[in-house]
């Protein structure tokens, strides 16, 4: 008796279907479709000589950060530097300035410090919109910058 | 090779799945605010580790999902003076029929307060539109388990929903 209800039970559960997202939410995700890059994936440190031991224990995680930086920024197009775009509104008149930062997605790496304890690094993609204008000269410079966020995790504060 | 989705196929995509990412996300976080950033972050990861441009496994979602939900559970933990019990849901889980409005109701309210041990299979399963194993490998439990406590749970969730109807 109690299957068969359990049974009836079980499709009207499948009549219902999970909501829609709201749009807006929808549309942020539609946003940050991932570009062409894979998790980068970290291999084991080498041990080091004892000696060396203490001071690679902060200096590994900097380097991994580090390389992930730079693996990261060899998959961006050439950033065209704001500085020059800056130049070329100011030569005169007042600069006005606006950044507005956008989080396009998050991942994490893991790496092992040589003493065999786990590191998380927590990677966040940013993006800067920086609009630079000059109302004097009518002057209006839009950048958009990325821009990579990492932060090392030691594990036992999860 | 272009290894990203284009456009439409991540679209596509996300309009089949992302309704059964929020409400597994909505069960696990104590906001929608929580939800929706917990759905955004397991996708991307999900596609990026799946790394060739194809659309990733549905449980390599939703288990990508869960272990953020854990995280961010954990955080919160660490602060003081933040809310204790699940959140009641401001949010509609279901999308109903006039017919089925009671139902959907009924059904909400009772998922809410089933245990996490047993909503999550439920869910997974009923909605997720996953396997025993599948489910499984997402909870990290034998697939044996993930069938008993799937009976399990439609039978308390049962007679959760009849309590709310009476």
């Amino acid at each position: 008796m109690n299957e068969r209800e359990d049974e009836l039970f079980e499709l009207e559960l499948l009549r219902l279907k999970p909501a829609e997202p709201p749009a807006d939410f929808l549309a942020r995700l539609t946003a940050a479709r991932p570009m062409a890059h894979s998790l980068p994936t970290i291999g084991q440190i080498t041990a080091p000589p004892d000696r060396w031991q203490l001071l690679l224990r902060w200096l590994a995680p900097a380097a991994v950060a580090a390389v992930i930086a730079a693996a990261w920024f060899a998959g961006q197009p050439g950033p065209v530097s704001p500085a020059t775009s800056l130049q070329a509104a100011s030569p005169s008149g007042t600069n006005q300035v606006e950044i507005d930062r956008q989080l396009v997605s998050t991942f994490d790496a893991v790496a092992e410090l040589p003493g065999g304890e786990p590191v998380r690094f927590r990677c966040r993609e940013w993006v800067d919109d920086v609009t630079v204008r000059n109302t004097k000269q009518g002057v209006e410079v839009e950048q958009r910058e990325p821009r990579l966020e990492v932060v090392p995790i030691r594990f036992e504060t999860y | 090779m272009d290894e990203s989705p284009t456009q439409a196929d991540w679209r596509r995509w996300l309009e089949d799945h992302a309704p059964r990412f929020l409400l597994f996300a909505r069960h696990k976080a104590r906001s929608e605010a929580d939800a929706q950033d917990l759905v955004q972050e397991a996708v991307i990861e999900a596609w990026r580790r799946q790394g060739d441009g194809s659309p990733p496994p549905l449980p390599l979602v939703f288990a990508t999902l869960r272990r953020r939900a854990i995280d961010l559970a954990r955080s919160e933990d660490r602060r003081a003076g933040r809310e204790q019990a699940a959140m009641e849901p401001a949010e509609s889980w279901f999308d109903a029929g006039v017919e089925d409005r009671e139902l959907k109701q009924s059904i909400q309210h009772a998922l809410s307060r089933l245990p996490e041990r047993y909503r999550e299979v439920v869910t997974l399963k009923i909605w997720g539109g996953l396997t025993f194993a599948a489910i499984a490998d997402v909870l990290e439990i034998p697939a044996n388990t993930a069938a008993s406590r799937y009976r399990h749970g439609l039978a308390e969730l049962r007679k959760l929903a009849k309590t709310v109807l009476t």
